[in-house]
């Protein structure tokens, strides 16, 4: 699976730096995430400013992930990781149906950023695994998604824990930003 | 004072932006289509038809085709998330609705969706171009009947055409841009658009 990401990925962006957000609320499942993709080591940063930043360096490209929602006073620190952003990846618990709210308007707010207006959208509907889990249709009604109008986007129903979705998703993402993006 | 002549140079010389819906259902070749729209009409290489997974959200691409800025607005067709469709009516100025020719079975699930396509106010007026894609594949059937098959009521006041085309290898698609951008110019639709998005066209 590590290999098939890397044949997906590489020279996808020439020896340009680029980068990859995987944002979500607290406990979506995105460090599982990346520890799945086994791409190399998860480094977890604090710095000073007290926001925990996980990154994983592949190649030239930067995953980084940290937690939406929460604190607003250390949100204007989140802008030191915005540019050369190429895409988000959105993290969503399907099964916590009663932060649906949070997480959609955490996710518009987001993308409101200037810096990221260029970057393409990838949501995961993760913990597709858990009894309650609302499909992808709902969870594209729930985020709103068709505010979307200016970039390109895609949901895939994911489960983490057990590797689902996850290399699909990529496949659209690694294609959508090969045939030009957003 | 400098600015106000910009505008004016603005409002005089730059291009209307057209926003195109492709819909249709599953499996009907609506990405396939944008990406040969993109290697036509663009620097952009396109995605080879191989490469091509089904869509499950918004692809869009940007051309420009007879002088026009064109913005596609690409979006799946499988039955969860067709009711996804409406909610980019409002602001398109056309529809392409896409059907896979070559595949008779599926002819009814085109036309009632299109069928319900038609019948959304949030699309009055807007012009409607109707592929018979596929061409390239030895059964598909024309335009004419196609058009036959689908049995359309209640186009009379709507500015449409049936086109063959073939994504696949790009057969007709150019003339059906080319109509496409044509009626567009001269729509009420575009004229209602353009004075609701406040008044002086190009002008923001």
């Amino acid at each position: 699976m590590g290999l098939l990401f890397s044949r997906m990925f590489a020279s996808l962006f020439g020896n340009q730096e680029a980068r990859i957000l995987v944002l979500g609320l607290d406990n979506a499942g995105k460090t599982t995430i990346l520890y799945r993709l086994q791409m190399g080591e998860v480094v977890s940063t604090i710095p000073t400013i007290g926001f925990n930043v996980e990154t994983v360096q592949y190649n030239n490209i930067k995953f980084q992930v940290w937690d939406l929602g929460g604190q607003t006073s250390i949100r204007p620190y989140w802008r030191c990781y915005f540019p050369n952003t190429q895409a988000i990846i959105y993290v969503v618990d399907s099964s916590d149906t009663d932060r649906l709210v949070i997480a959609k308007d955490e996710f518009h707010a987001i993308l409101e950023e200037e810096e990221l207006k260029g970057a393409v959208v990838l949501i995961f509907a993760n913990k597709q695994d858990l009894p309650g889990a609302i499909d992808d249709a709902a969870v594209t009604e729930a985020l709103e998604l068709h505010k979307i109008k200016n970039r390109q986007w895609a949901i895939f129903k994911t489960s983490a824990v057990k590797g689902e979705g996850l290399f699909e998703g990529l496949d659209w993402l690694s294609n959508t930003l090969k045939s030009g993006g957003g | 004072m400098f600015s106000l002549f910009f505008g004016l140079y603005k409002y005089l010389f730059s291009k209307t932006e057209f926003h195109v819906l492709i819909i249709g259902i599953d499996k009907a070749g609506k990405t396939t289509l944008l990406e040969k729209l993109k290697s036509i009409y663009s620097n952009l290489e396109g995605l080879p038809p191989d490469r091509i997974v089904p869509t499950v959200g918004l692809n869009i691409g940007r051309i420009e085709a007879s002088n026009t800025k064109l913005v596609f607005w690409d979006l799946g067709g499988q039955p969860g998330l067709r009711s996804i469709w409406e909610k980019y009516y409002e602001e398109a100025h056309a529809v392409i609705f896409v059907v896979d020719a070559a595949c008779p079975s599926r002819f009814e699930d085109s036309k009632s969706a299109l069928e319900k396509v038609l019948r959304h106010e949030d699309l009055q007026g807007a012009p409607l171009l109707i592929l018979g894609n596929k061409q390239d594949l030895s059964d598909a059937v024309s335009a004419e009947e196609l058009a036959r098959y689908l049995a359309l009521k209640k186009l009379d006041e709507r500015v449409y055409v049936f086109e063959a085309v073939s994504a696949y290898d790009g057969m007709g698609i150019k003339e059906s841009i080319e109509w496409l951008v044509d009626v567009m110019e001269r729509s009420k639709r575009t004229e209602m658009l353009r004075a609701r998005s406040g008044a002086i066209p190009g002008y923001m």
